[in-house]
């Protein structure tokens, strides 16, 4: 039955697009060139700097040049190993990795969490038609309208009674403050996903459900896959967002061995004597590290079309 | 394999559309049945209440024996082709075809076996390792029929499946999926709105409208004795010329006068429609097909009428040719204007075509556009159905 349809395809690479041969010319296009090597220069301008004061010896920001005058790893050796002896900081130890570490824990798991439950929440929503969708969907619409900082004081609240029940989730736990971050997203992530879900067609999931599949198994083997390319990018988005989130962790969290990153490193440039920006930008710069790896592994995920060839419309 | 039955099966939407009232019907084991109808009346929702994808809400429905209302899609066992595919886009074609075999947690190398020969049934061999994107769009088709064959279900049902194809590639998919069918022996029911699919393809044809099952029947019979006025102008291309006459009786012939003109009914005509002699000093609904009428030199035995051309399509072999003759044609409920859109022009809708006739392609050279010409009728052909009810005058 196929022989006339082999022919066609054979006959298909003759008509490959012939692309490339109008390439824009430099001349006529210089002003963009410019446009986008200042937008670089700006993006780039403060890394650089941090990246100049994280390796110069001289620890006074007013000394700071873009290129330092002596390279060294000084400030590296103070935030990692600190003399306790020359520290100034009160707390006399820096304990950052452990806040790296803290970091790491709470940015993770809040991002995997926040995947994981929207895109549930956001399949039943788009899947089901159920009592209280529209108005379920309405409220969480609504409730996400509200800042959470507004709410900074009864968060403060729930998690000073919960720890009275379970210690291990109330105030200055990573725990309590995982949760605190999951309820904050959640709306908008649901509403997102819930989107693009609505544009993978529902005949997608009957004709799973007629091959026989269960609901779960249409969700973990044909839904969820299809839908990589936003949860990576809900997932790297609510990563960065938890991983610089200064506010509520300044609320929520008290003991030095539990802070975050940005709590931690806050520490060498709040004080008096602002010679500690040193290891500050230091601190930063390593903390840059982890965005990084996590961005380049999902970035092969975000690929769009992933849909396409499924139906023909 | 199975018979699938249908018992006084209801379908309400929330919204308050009966879309299957009351249906009746049964698919024999091994059967091809095509559900075919206009658009809106309810095929896919009977379809899918097959599937177990649409909730049933009266009656009873039977796959095999076994009543299947509250039974999920999984336990009944069938299998179902979307009109778009449904491919997963995720998964090489080979993965789409065994995907329903792996849920069933098949041994692996059983899968492969079968995964195989669905390929070599299917023409697919060459394209396992690709994903549905790079696939052509007969491609893809097959592949959506390659999962359906692997599981060997006790049904098939397909929803459309070829309207998404181009009318070469569907032809020739039509007698692919006949073959299949038949070479399988799988109870299938096989939905569409192409009529020519349905006669070409089924070996029962059930014809519904707006709901309602009009009549199940070989194609022939669908054909030759229309259940209803519904039936009569839905079955056949060109659709069956379905003009009001007035009918009288004198005791010995039947006449029938179509405008100022009149014909006389043959024996032949009144034994396949008896009531039409009941119906003497009566306005019925006459039926002829296209090719029931000739031009009268060639039939001068037959009685003629008088119209006026005024239009031909060249087929090749035969033309079409359109005339207007003064009686008031009728149109079906539930047929819409898609079946001759093209006829349409602005304007004219007064003034249209009411008499479809088929000539031998040499014949139509002879005519000028804007002519009276004479049509003989075959009256031992026609058909006849009460305008009110719409039933035959059998
Ligand atoms: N999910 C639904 N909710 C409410 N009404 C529906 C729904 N699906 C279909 N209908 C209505 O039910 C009737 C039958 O629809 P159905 O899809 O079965 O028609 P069909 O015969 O398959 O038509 P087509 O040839 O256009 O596909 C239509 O009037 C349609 O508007
Ligand atoms: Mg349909």
């Amino acid at each position: 039955m196929t022989t006339h349809e082999q022919a066609f395809e054979r006959a298909e690479p003759q008509a490959v697009e012939r692309r490339g041969l109008h390439r824009p010319s430099l001349s006529g296009d210089w002003w963009r060139h410019l446009i986008a090597l200042a937008a670089c220069f700006i993006a780039v301008f403060p890394v650089l700097y941090v990246a100049s004061a994280a390796f110069n010896a001289d620890q006074s920001l007013g000394g700071t040049n873009l290129i330092p005058r002596s390279l060294s790893l000084e400030n590296f050796r103070e935030l990692l190993s600190p003399d306790p002896a020359k520290s100034q900081l009160q707390s006399s130890t820096s304990h950052y990795l452990r806040w790296l570490g803290n970091s790491l824990i709470v940015a993770l798991t809040t991002s995997v969490l926040t995947v994981l439950l929207g895109a549930l929440a956001a399949y039943a929503f788009s899947r089901f038609r159920f009592r209280g969708r529209r108005l379920g969907l309405l409220s969480l619409l609504l409730i996400q309208m509200f800042p959470q900082l507004l709410a900074l004081v009864a968060i403060y609240l729930i998690l000073l009674r919960t720890g009275d029940v379970f210690p291990f989730m109330g105030l200055d736990t990573r725990t309590g403050l995982i949760l605190v971050y999951l309820g904050g997203v959640m709306g908008v992530n649901t509403w997102l996903l819930k989107g693009f879900f609505d544009t993978i067609p529902s005949e997608l999931d009957e004709s799973a459900r007629v091959d026989g599949a269960t609901p779960a198994q249409v969700f973990w083997g044909v839904v969820l896959p299809l839908a990589l390319p936003i949860l990576s990018v809900i997932g790297i988005l609510s990563f960065v967002g938890t991983f610089n989130e200064y506010v509520l962790a300044s609320a929520l969290l008290q003991s030095n061995e539990n802070f975050t990153l940005p709590l931690g490193l806050r520490g060498y440039i709040d004080k008096q004597y602002t010679e500690h920006w040193g290891p500050f930008a230091a601190g930063v710069l390593l903390a840059g590290v982890p965005i990084m790896v996590i961005f380049m592994s999902l970035q092969r995920f975000i690929v769009s079309g992933l849909t396409q060839g499924s139906v023909k419309g | 394999m199975a018979e699938v039955v249908f018992t006084d099966v209801d379908k309400f939407y929330e919204n308050g559309v009966h879309a299957v009232q009351d249906l009746n019907l049964e698919i024999r084991d091994g059967e091809f049945l095509v559900l075919v109808g206009p658009s809106g009346c309810g095929k896919t929702t009977a379809l899918r209440m097959v599937a177990g994808l649409e909730e049933i809400s009266g009656g009873t429905m039977s796959i095999g024996g076994r009543v299947v209302n509250k039974l999920s899609p999984k336990e009944r066992d069938v299998a179902m082709v979307f009109q778009n595919y449904a491919l997963y886009p995720h998964l090489s074609v080979a993965d789409n075809i065994a995907f329903g075999l792996r849920l069933r947690k098949e041994p692996r190398k059983m899968i492969e076996e079968r995964v195989a020969w669905a390929a070599k049934m299917l023409d697919l061999t060459p394209y396992l390792a690709r994903r549905p994107k790079e696939l052509s769009g007969g491609q893809r088709q097959r592949v959506a029929m390659g999962r359906a064959i692997v599981r060997q279900p006790q049904a098939f049902l397909m929803d459309e499946p070829l309207s998404n194809l181009d009318a070469k590639l569907r032809v020739q998919m039509r007698a692919d999926i006949s073959k299949l069918q038949r070479d399988l022996g799988t109870t299938t029911i096989y939905v569409t709105h192409d009529q020519v699919e349905a006669m070409t393809m089924g070996d029962r044809v059930a014809v519904m409208s707006a709901g309602l099952l009009q009549q199940v029947d070989t194609p022939q019979r669908l054909y030759d004795q229309p259940a209803n006025l519904f039936v009569a102008g839905f079955i056949g291309t060109p659709p069956m010329n379905l003009i009001e006459a007035d009918i009288s009786f004198d005791g010995l012939a039947v006449t029938i006068s179509i405008g100022a003109q009149t014909l006389t009914v043959v024996d032949a005509g009144l034994k396949r429609y008896p009531r039409l002699r009941a119906a003497g000093g009566r306005r019925v609904v006459i039926g002829l097909r296209a090719g029931d009428l000739h031009l009268a030199d060639h039939r001068p035995e037959l009685p003629s009428v008088t119209a006026r051309l005024e239009l031909v399509e060249a087929l090749g072999s035969e033309s079409i040719a359109y005339f207007r003759i003064d009686a008031m044609a009728i149109r079906p409920e539930g047929l819409d204007e898609e079946v001759d859109d093209e006829l349409l022009g602005e304007g004219v809708t007064a003034a249209r075509p009411n008499l479809v006739v088929s000539i031998p392609a040499e014949s139509a050279y002879g005519l000028r556009l804007d002519t009276d010409v004479r049509l003989a009728v075959d009256t031992a052909k026609l058909h006849a159905f009460d305008p009110a009810t719409g039933e035959p005058l059998r």
